[in-house]
């Protein structure tokens, strides 16, 4: 399985000077990411060796992520993990060595392979990642299914409200780690951008719940450690990022935008994200520090239109802007991502967790066409109500669907 | 086993003095009083251990792809970033060529002041004749602030530097005038044929190509054909010790050639409306000059983690036209009222109507940030308030001034 299925390039195959490029290209399965400098083969004495994290040839063996540090075999505990994100997340955690427990409801498969895994390599997965089943709003459940369980750390990929951490908390008291997945939802809107870590919360946002885990978790004196995607896209989104711009470039419809679609935003490839949340493991440097985690640059909303269509192998796009104002779409959702200048600056992850974005953006909703939309899944089917009410108004013709 | 290298920088910040360095000279550098919410304290103090060096990291070259993880060809001498404290990084004897007029004009004035107050001894050659009406405005008009740190100012012809700076050697040059190759080789060919060592090129972040994905970065694709680009090149490839090329964007601070801020405040005291041209969320990058004014001491007394460096020399935060007149009404103490308005619908040139690009114009300094740990000072909510008090300290804001072309803008959005 490629996790890099744009460019597949085997090591042998590059020049010299593109060796760091193929290195940081060719990942050979998730489980290897490979991150050594260039070397110059004629000065051997300065041969960078290469960074490793290997397939872990036996179970519990030790597998090293930094040059400096190696993480010995931990029992981790999942929240969540079925969906998006956790899917990427436990696969490089097993394949590390790791011994991985999803918690869900088991209202989802527990595991599903992915479009460009082998039957094998999915086979050795399914059968090493655990399930723990219950629902985690029952507090008092949680905390049975918990106690005594031993999980040396907690990966809290749905948790949404600091109510929810306590019992697992409590549950486990000799918790080396918590890592949250929380979101850059949080910061207070402002003029002055990108958002830093230091940058200040909305206590009123729709992501409160997020703020107050990352408090809680402060207050309770645990190792913790808090990532803040931005928008998270890549093969199996569960949220219309993507997946909305394809399904109106595949019909040949306009893409509506609002207001000038000069709005700047951030994508962050799930699988970059998936590293970064292995880089915090057992990580001194992360040890209660947030971490904005997205793409290297930022987009406008003009520009993720032209970027999909790049991606999909689509013509450059009809782009129609709207002023949201003058609508009422009522529960239809015009435009998937928020009207505002919201994006992050990753320097902090990049300096400390010696971590960053291998996809670029045209380079990433490729990766997420060829292994999702374009082999025809998705997750929701478009609603063009939105779309046609706008259209109409504009006065533009109202394509009705072949 | 990975490199690391260990990298000792001095922490910028409002104070003119440095552990270890005794001023040259007596006067205090002027420097905004305001201090960013990133100021630091005046101590030096080790850098962060720089992540695992590659060959790619040192020494790359503009020509190459992408800096940082992507790969640049690699450097035939290796070296890589030298421990400089303020002990080790001995005097260095610095000549800036400085323009005349225009934006980058207070970047000389600034670092002059902050070099001469590192213990550095610096030359800076005005373009023309001091005797020109240009020099009636600032930072010219000021320029004995800079004889009164010990710096030497004289006045001059690039193509001719010898008659203006005689047999003085140095082991600095700073061209911040030239926005072409014409203007700018003659300097670096008497700089090169002189023995300097590091050669500074102040070039624009203006040469970047627009993009659907900002920031401008380091190592972003260029228009060919911006002058600057050509006079970039030509550094390159003369093999100086070391060169770096510093890409600015707009700027406040005391001192300016040019408006900036005051466009802003004109309008705002006046109560007037403010034209913006829509729809005003346009991010732009408004420094404080002593963020250039510390980025480039940093280059000159880290020349080695310097070397080969195109550095964005802006602030870390970009701003949007909304949030600019936002900050400079509060600066004000006033309510401002903006117009939206479409430069082509109204029939006026935005680049005369307005005093920033009309567009998203947003570089970060990722560069500097990464190669030389310099960080940041510019606060711009604070920054605008130390400069309305110099804006209303001379007097601008009973300054008779003609809005001729905001009437224009507003007459046509009356019949509009």
């Amino acid at each position: 399985m490629n996790f890099h299925s744009v460019v597949p390039l085997s090591l042998e195959a590059c020049t010299m000077s593109n060796m760091a490029c193929a290195s940081l290209k060719s990942y050979n399965g998730l489980h290897k990411i490979e991150m050594y400098p260039h070397f110059n083969k004629s000065s051997s004495s300065l041969l960078a060796q290469p960074i490793r994290v290997s397939r872990a040839h036996q179970r519990g063996g030790k597998c090293t992520i930094t040059a400096s540090t190696s993480v010995e075999s931990k029992k981790i505990l999942m929240m969540g993990g079925t969906r998006f994100i956790g899917v990427y997340l436990a696969r490089l955690l097993t394949e590390a060595g790791h011994e991985v427990t999803l918690f869900t409801r088991g209202k989802a498969p527990i595991t599903q392979q992915l479009a460009d895994e082998s039957d094998e390599d999915y086979k050795k997965f399914s059968s090493s990642v655990k399930h723990l089943q219950g629902d985690r709003q029952d507090f008092d459940g949680l905390k049975s299914k918990l106690s005594g369980s031993g999980f040396d750390v907690v990966y809290d990929i749905n948790g949404r409200e600091g109510a929810e951490v306590e019992p697992i908390l409590d549950s486990l008291p000799d918790l080396q780690q918590y890592i949250f997945c929380s979101s850059a939802g949080v910061y207070l809107k402002s003029d002055l951008l990108p958002h830093f870590e230091t940058d200040a919360g909305d206590p009123k946002s729709r992501h409160k719940g997020k703020l107050d885990t990352e408090s809680l978790l402060d207050k309770k004196g645990v190792n913790w450690t808090s990532i803040r995607p931005v928008y998270i896209y890549g093969p199996l989104n569960y949220n219309p990022v993507e997946e909305w711009f394809f399904h109106r470039l595949k019909a040949g419809r306009p893409i509506p935008v609002p207001g000038s679609g000069l709005q700047i935003t951030q994508l962050g490839h799930v699988k970059d994200l998936a590293v970064a949340f292995l880089k915090v493991l057992c990580n001194e440097k992360a040890s209660r520090q947030v971490y904005n985690i997205s793409g290297e640059k930022y987009v406008t909303f003009d520009g993720i239109a032209r970027a999909c269509a790049k991606a999909g192998g689509f013509p450059e796009p009809e782009i129609v802007h709207f002023n949201a104002k003058d609508f009422d779409f009522g529960k239809s959702k015009a435009f998937p991502l928020r009207d505002q200048h919201f994006f992050t600056s990753i320097e902090k992850a990049k300096k400390e967790l010696d971590w960053e974005p291998e996809f670029g953006l045209v380079e990433g909703l490729t990766d997420s066409y060829n292994l999702d939309f374009g082999r025809g899944t998705f997750r929701k089917k478009p609603d063009y109500t939105a779309d046609d009410m706008i259209l109409e108004k504009l006065g533009k013709k109202v394509i009705v669907a072949a | 086993m990975a490199l690391q290298a260990r990298v000792a920088v001095a922490e910028h910040s409002s104070s003119s003095l440095y552990a270890g360095f005794i001023p040259s000279s007596t006067n205090h550098v002027r420097l905004s009083s305001s201090l960013g919410s990133l100021a630091s304290s005046s101590s030096l103090i080790q850098g962060d251990t720089l992540r695992s060096l590659s060959n790619a990291d040192i020494g790359y070259r503009i020509a190459g792809p992408k800096w940082g993880r992507r790969l640049g060809s690699p450097c035939p001498a290796l070296s890589f970033p030298v421990k400089a404290s303020a002990s080790a990084t001995s005097p260095k004897k610095v000549l800036i060529i400085n323009t005349n007029s225009g934006g980058h004009a207070v970047i000389g004035f600034w670092l002059v002041k902050e070099l001469q107050s590192r213990g550095h001894d610096v030359t800076i050659l005005t373009v023309g004749d001091e005797s020109s009406d240009k020099m009636k405005k600032t930072p010219f008009s000021r320029f004995s602030e800079l004889r009164e740190t010990g710096a030497k100012t004289v006045w001059g012809s690039p193509s001719d530097l010898s008659s203006a700076v005689g047999s003085a050697s140095f082991d600095v040059v700073l061209d911040n005038n030239g926005k072409d190759l014409e203007a700018v080789k003659p300097v670096v060919d008497w700089a090169k044929a002189n023995g300097v060592q590091q050669f500074l090129f102040v070039s624009s972040a203006g040469i970047y190509k627009t993009t659907d994905e900002p920031p401008h970065v380091e190592g972003d694709s260029v228009k060919a054909s911006a002058g600057h680009v050509g006079v970039e090149e030509y550094i390159a490839s003369l093999s100086f010790s070391c060169w770096a090329s510093f890409r600015p964007q707009y700027m406040v601070g005391s001192g300016n050639n040019k408006d900036c801020e005051e466009w802003f405040f004109d309008r705002i005291v006046r109560d007037r409306p403010v034209p913006i041209p829509y729809p005003g969320v346009q991010v732009t990058n408004i420094s404080h000059v002593k963020d250039l004014s510390s980025m480039i001491t940093l280059a000159i007394e880290n020349p080695d983690a310097a070397n080969g460096i195109t550095f964005n020399a802006v602030s870390d935060r970009g701003v949007t036209f909304n949030g600019l007149v936002k900050f400079c009404a509060a600066a004000a103490g006033k309510e401002a009222k903006i117009v939206y308005y479409d430069p082509k619908a109204v029939g006026v040139d935005a680049k005369k109507a307005f005093p920033f690009r009309n567009m998203h114009f947003y570089a970060e300094p990722r560069a500097a940030k990464e190669k030389l740990g310099w960080k940041s000072t510019t606060n711009l909510p604070e920054d605008l308030k130390e400069r309305f008090q110099e804006y209303t300290a001379i007097g601008r804001d009973k300054k008779d001034i003609k809005f001729e072309l905001d009437d224009k803008i507003l007459a046509a959005l009356q019949t509009a």
